[in-house]
C-alpha cells in the first residue's frame, strides 16, 4: 500500500507563481518514434526513445534506442529512476540509464503508459492492453491490479496519478474512465464511455481540475478531481481527440491534437476553440500536442516531423528534432535530482 | 505503427537467383509417396543438400563474395565447412548493425550454435556482444513470441550463469531462462488443449518450426529436445493433414494475396516439398526456410506424417479447433473458438472455418482448392469473401489509434487493405457452413459498412466458366467440377494482384472478381470430381436439379440438398443444420478425423496412417509409436 510522504507532496505541488516564462519548475521530455516505417526485424536507423529538452530548446537523447516507446517517467526522489513503457512492457533503470532492465514477464506486453506515484515513488503503475500492472518495489516485480475493471473492456491507454494524494490514479480504458484511491485495490468506473480513453491530465494550477481526451465524447472535464465527468460541449466531438494538455504557465491555455482536427487551443479555460492547423502541413494529422514549461506549443505531425509555435498555434516552425512521432510529451517537476 | 510480421521484406529477398535451384527448376514431383524408406530417407537428404547448395553458393546474393552472404547462407556455409574465416568476418561486420526482434535473434543463435567451434572467437563474441547492447523487440503476435523466446531460451543456454548487465534486458542468464521457458511451456500447452492463434498460416509455419528444430537439437535440457521434436511433428501433422499435393489451402488464420491466389507460393510449400518431396519448392527456399536447412538431416518426419502428405487415395473429413488470436478490445471475449473444417479428396479439397473476426488482416476463410500436376503459377482456387475494413476490427488486435490504421497497414506490408475487391481477411458479417464438398456462405452487412458488397475470386485458370439461367456459374479447375452460386446480382471486375506486401502497382494476372453489391447475400459452391460425371454438362444438369431454396430478407436464409444428397439449412445468425440435426459446434475436439485426433484440454496428439500410429503426449512428454501387425 502507498506510504505518504507529506514533506515530498508539498515539493511536488506545482505553484503557479513559480511558472515564469523561461518555466523553471519542470523539465520537458518527448517520447517519439524518428525511425520511420519501422517493422519488427528491421535495423533500426534512428535514435528513438526519450529526449529531453535542452535550455536551448534543442533535444537530448536519454536512455535507451527504442522506437516502441510509449511513455517515460521518473522517480521524483532520483532522477537516475526512470520507467519507459513500450512494446516489451515496462522498462526501469536505477542508474541514469547506463543498465535497463525489463520489468515484466510475457504475460503483460505492449505498455502504453507508465506513471509514478509522486507521494508513493516506489509504486509504478503500467497500462496494458489487457489492463493495469502495479509495482510497489520500484519495478522489480510488476503484478496486475484489476478489481474492479471489466473482465473485457479494460483496455488501458493512459494513466494519471493525482499528485495530490497516495495511491489515487485514473486511468482511461475501452470502456470508460476508471478509478483507484487505494493503489490498485480497487477500481471504480467515474466515466462510461463506449470507446477509447486517449488522455487524462491534471491541471497543474488546480488539482482538482482534470481532463481526458475521447474517442467519441469528445474532451471530458472533471472539477472534483476526478469523480464525475462533464463534456465540454464546446469542444468538437466528431472525430476522436487524442490528447489534451494543460499550459503550465497560462490556466486559461488548453491545447487538443487530433489526428482528422488536427490542432485545437483554448486561451478562456474552455469556453471557446480555436483551430490552429494554419502553417501546419497539410493534412495536419496530429499525433500529439505538448506544452513546454516556457509556454512554447508542439504539435508533431503524422508523415511530418515536430512543429513548435511561439505564439500558441498562431504560427508554425519545424523543430529541431527531425523527423519525430511523438508519443507522449512528459513534464516532470524538478523536484528532485 | 503496427508491430506485425513482414515476412515478405525478406522473402522478396530470396527471389530466383543466379545459382541452381533444381527443384524449383525441374519438372513437379510425383505426388504419389515413396514406399521404400531407404530411397525416401536418401531423397530427403537430396533435398536438404540441394538447399544447403544453394545457400552455401550464395543463394541470393548470386555470389561468392562474403561480404555479401546473410546468415542463412553463412549458417550453410559454416555446415559445409566453406570459408569459415571469410564467414567469420562477415558475422563480425553483420553483428555491428543487429536487428531489432525475433527475425534477428533466431537467425543470430543459428550462428551462435552452428558456429560454436568453427567460428572465430571473435565472431562468436561480435553475436554476444550485440545480444547485450541492442534492444531485442519481443513483438505483437504469437509467431513473434515464439521465435523470441526459443531464442532468448538458446542464447541463456548458451551463455548462462552470465549478470544481468551482459543482457540487453538487464536480466541475467537464469532469469531469461526460467522467463523463456515459462513462455515455451504456456505457449505449448495452450497449443496443445485449444489450439493455435496463427493456424493454417501460409508463410508463418516456418517461424515456428526453424526455432523450434533448434530448440530441438541445441537445448541442454532432454525434456526441451523433446518437447522441441514433439512440436515439429505436431505441426508437421497438421500440414500434412491440410494439404494438397504438398500445396496448403484454406482456411488461413494467415495469409497473403499471393498465397490465397496462387496457393503453391507459400512457405508451406517449401516444407511439403522439403518433408514429403510431393510439391515443388518455392523460389529461394522462401528465404527463411534456409535456416531449417543446417539442422534438417536431425529431424526426419515420421513415416506416419509421411503418409498422411501423400496420400489422397480416400477422401477424408477433418474438423478442428482453433482460436482467435487475443482480443484486446471491442470484442466480448478475449481469444474466441475457431471451428475449421476439411475435406480433402485427390482432385479438390474444401477447407473452412465458420466465418466472422479471426484475424483482422490475413485470414482466408474459405476455397475450394483443386490440385493441379504443376502448381507454379497456377490460381488453383475459389472463395467468395466480404472484404471487411474496419480501424476497429484492426484496433481490437492492435495497440493504436483509429484514424490512420487503415492507411497505415496498405504501407506495412498489407496492400490491399484499403481496397474494395481485396481478397482475403474476415469480416464480422461473414457466416460459413461446410458440409464435404458443399460451402454456404451468407452475408448480412449493416448499411454504412465500408465496402458493402461481397467479393467472388474467378481464377485465370478455370475453364468453361459459365453462366447459367438457372443463377449458377459452373466452371472447371482442373479434375474438378465447380458451381458458383451467388444469392445476388452481381457484376464481373478485373482481379489486379499486389506482388508483394511492398508493391505499389497491382497486376492484371487474368483473374476476375464478381462483385455483387448487395447487403443481404451470399454464395454457395458445390465441388465434384470431373471423374464423377460422364460430361461437364452432366454435372450441370445434377446441380441444377438440386433442390435450393434461398431467401435475403428479413435475413439470409438456404435450403437446399446436395450433390451428395444431404439436406443443409443455414440461416444467418443460427446454428446450420445437416439433415434436420443442428451442428454442435461446442463438442467439436481439438483434431477429429481419420488421421488427426485429439481432445480439447488433451495436450495429446494421435496421428494415425493405415497401421502405424505415433501419439504425442504433452502431459509425459513422450512420443509413442505403434504399429498394427498384420496376420499372415
Amino acid at each position: 500500500m502507498a506510504h505518504f510522504c507529506p514533506a515530498l507532496l508539498l515539493l511536488l505541488l506545482p505553484s503557479t507563481a513559480a511558472f515564469g516564462a523561461s518555466g523553471p519548475g519542470y523539465d520537458f521530455f518527448l517520447c517519439a518514434n524518428l525511425n520511420r516505417n519501422y517493422t519488427i526485424g528491421a535495423k533500426v536507423s534512428a535514435n528513438n526513445g526519450v529526449y529531453q529538452q535542452e535550455p536551448s530548446g534543442t533535444w537530448r537523447h536519454v536512455g535507451y534506442n527504442d522506437g516502441t516507446i510509449t511513455a517515460g517517467a521518473f522517480d521524483p526522489r532520483d532522477r537516475n529512476v526512470m520507467y519507459t513503457s513500450a512494446l516489451n512492457g515496462l522498462w526501469r533503470t536505477l542508474d541514469g540509464g547506463r543498465l535497463w532492465r525489463i520489468c515484466n514477464d510475457w504475460s503483460m506486453t505492449e505498455a502504453r503508459d507508465v506513471v509514478v506515484d509522486p507521494n508513493a515513488p516506489d509504486h509504478v503503475y503500467v497500462a496494458l492492453p489487457d489492463g493495469v500492472g502495479v509495482s510497489t518495489n520500484r519495478g522489480q516485480t510488476l503484478l496486475r491490479r484489476e478489481d474492479g475493471l471489466p473482465a473485457r473492456g479494460k483496455y488501458t491507454q493512459v494513466l494519471h496519478v493525482d499528485r495530490t494524494r497516495a495511491g489515487r490514479v485514473l486511468a482511461g480504458c475501452e470502456t470508460g474512465i476508471y478509478l483507484t484511491e487505494n493503489g490498485a485495490q480497487h477500481w471504480r468506473r467515474a466515466l462510461t464511455t463506449t470507446d477509447t480513453v486517449y488522455d487524462i491530465q491534471q491541471s497543474p494550477h488546480d488539482p482538482r481540475l482534470w481532463l481526458a481526451a475521447t474517442h467519441g465524447v469528445g474532451l471530458q472535464r472533471s472539477i472534483d478531481s476526478g469523480n464525475s465527468w462533464q463534456k465540454i460541449d464546446a469542444a468538437p466531438s466528431t472525430h476522436p481527440l487524442y490528447n489534451v494538455t494543460f499550459d503550465v504557465t497560462n490556466p486559461q491555455r488548453l491545447a487538443v491534437g487530433s489526428w482528422s482536427l488536427g490542432i485545437l487551443t483554448s486561451e478562456d479555460g474552455g469556453t471557446t476553440w480555436t483551430d490552429r492547423n494554419a502553417g501546419l502541413p497539410a493534412p495536419h494529422n496530429v499525433w500529439r500536442v505538448g506544452i513546454d514549461p516556457s509556454g512554447r506549443l508542439y504539435a508533431s505531425v503524422a508523415g511530418q516531423t515536430l512543429f513548435v509555435s511561439a505564439d500558441f498555434g498562431r504560427t508554425w516552425r519545424a523543430d529541431t528534432i527531425a523527423a519525430a512521432q511523438v508519443n507522449k510529451f512528459v513534464l516532470v517537476p524538478r523536484a528532485a535530482r | 505503427m503496427l508491430r506485425v510480421l513482414f515476412p515478405l521484406v525478406l522473402l522478396s529477398l530470396a527471389a530466383p537467383a543466379g545459382r541452381a535451384q533444381p527443384s524449383f527448376e525441374a519438372p513437379p514431383p510425383s505426388p504419389a509417396p515413396v514406399q521404400d524408406a531407404s530411397q525416401r530417407r536418401a531423397e530427403y537428404f537430396r533435398r536438404v543438400d540441394e538447399v544447403l547448395d544453394w545457400a552455401a553458393g550464395g543463394g541470393s546474393a548470386k555470389t561468392d563474395d562474403p561480404a555479401k552472404l546473410d546468415l542463412a547462407m553463412i549458417a550453410a556455409r559454416i555446415v559445409r565447412g566453406q570459408d569459415l574465416p571469410g564467414c567469420s568476418g562477415r558475422v563480425i561486420e553483420m553483428m555491428r548493425e543487429p536487428g531489432t526482434g525475433p527475425f534477428w535473434m533466431f537467425p543470430s543463435v543459428c550462428i551462435a550454435y552452428l558456429g560454436r567451434d568453427r567460428l572465430s572467437p571473435e565472431a562468436l563474441a561480435s553475436i554476444r556482444t550485440a545480444w547485450r547492447t541492442t534492444r531485442q523487440l519481443r513483438g505483437d503476435t504469437e509467431n513473434h513470441f515464439v521465435m523470441y523466446y526459443l531464442s532468448l531460451y538458446l542464447m541463456a543456454e548458451l551463455y548462462p550463469n552470465e549478470p544481468a548487465e551482459t543482457w540487453y534486458n538487464g536480466q541475467s542468464s537464469a532469469e531469461n531462462l526460467a522467463e523463456a521457458r515459462a513462455y515455451i511451456l504456456n505457449w505449448i500447452d495452450v497449443t496443445t488443449t485449444v489450439g493455435q492463434g496463427e493456424f493454417n498460416a501460409t508463410h508463418y509455419i516456418g517461424e515456428y518450426v526453424i526455432p523450434l528444430q533448434f530448440l530441438a537439437n541445441w537445448s541442454k535440457d532432454p525434456a526441451m529436445r523433446q518437447r522441441g521434436r514433439m512440436m515439429l511433428d505436431w505441426l508437421f501433422a497438421e500440414l500434412a493433414a491440410t494439404t494438397l499435393n504438398g500445396v496448403l489451402r484454406g482456411p488461413n488464420s494467415r495469409t497473403d494475396e499471393g498465397s490465397a491466389i496462387e496457393r503453391w507460393s507459400a512457405m508451406a510449400s517449401y516444407f511439403s516439398w522439403l518433408l514429403f518431396g510431393n510439391t515443388p519448392p518455392t523460389p529461394g527456399y522462401s528465404g527463411w526456410g534456409l535456416y531449417f536447412a543446417p539442422l534438417a538431416k536431425n529431424y526426419e518426419v515420421p513415416e506416419v506424417i509421411y503418409r498422411i502428405a501423400t496420400d489422397r487415395s480416400g477422401d477424408f473429413v477433418q474438423r478442428d479447433r482453433a482460436r482467435v488470436r487475443p482480443f484486446w478490445r471491442y470484442s466480448d471475449e478475449r481469444s474466441p473458438a475457431v471451428y475449421k473444417t476439411n475435406y480433402l479428396r485427390r482432385d479438390y479439397a474444401v477447407g473452412s472455418t465458420r466465418g466472422g473476426r479471426i484475424d483482422p488482416l490475413q485470414s482466408h476463410v474459405w476455397d475450394v482448392t483443386w490440385a493441379e500436376a504443376d502448381p507454379r503459377g497456377q490460381h488453383n482456387t475459389m472463395f467468395s469473401l466480404h472484404p471487411h475494413s474496419a480501424s476497429e476490427i484492426i484496433q481490437a488486435s492492435f495497440v493504436f489509434y483509429p484514424e490512420p490504421m487503415i492507411k497505415g497497414v496498405t504501407l506495412e506490408g498489407k496492400p490491399s487493405y484499403d481496397s474494395p475487391d481485396k481478397v482475403i481477411g474476415s469480416s464480422p458479417y461473414e457466416q460459413v457452413v461446410q458440409d464435404l464438398d458443399t460451402v454456404i456462405a451468407l452475408y448480412d452487412i449493416p448499411a454504412g459498412t465500408r465496402f458493402p458488397h461481397v467479393n467472388g475470386f474467378f481464377s485465370k485458370d478455370l475453364a468453361d466458366v459459365t453462366e447459367d439461367p438457372s443463377g449458377w456459374i459452373f466452371a472447371r479447375g482442373g479434375n474438378a467440377y465447380l458451381a458458383y452460386r451467388p444469392l445476388a446480382a452481381y457484376h464481373w471486375i478485373k482481379y489486379l494482384h499486389y506482388t508483394s506486401g511492398w508493391a505499389k502497382t497491382r497486376l492484371d494476372l487474368g483473374g476476375r472478381i464478381l462483385t455483387s453489391p448487395h447487403l443481404k447475400n451470399g454464395t454457395i459452391v458445390q465441388a465434384a470430381s470431373a471423374s464423377e460425371f460422364k460430361s461437364f454438362a452432366e454435372f450441370k444438369a445434377a446441380i441444377t436439379s438440386l433442390p435450393l431454396t434461398f431467401q435475403l430478407e428479413p435475413k439470409p436464409a438456404v435450403t437446399m440438398t446436395t450433390l451428395r444428397g444431404r439436406k443443409l439449412t443455414f440461416t444467418y445468425g443460427e446454428l446450420p443444420t445437416v439433415d434436420g440435426r443442428a451442428i454442435d459446434y461446442a463438442q467439436w475436439k481439438l483434431f477429429e478425423g481419420p488421421y488427426l485426433n485429439a481432445e480439447i484440454g488433451g495436450r495429446t496428439l494421435s496421428i494415425t496412417h493405415g497401421r502405424l500410429k505415433r501419439v504425442l503426449d504433452f502431459k509425459s512428454v513422450s512420443i509413442t509409436d505403434t504399429v498394427k501387425e498384420v496376420v499372415p
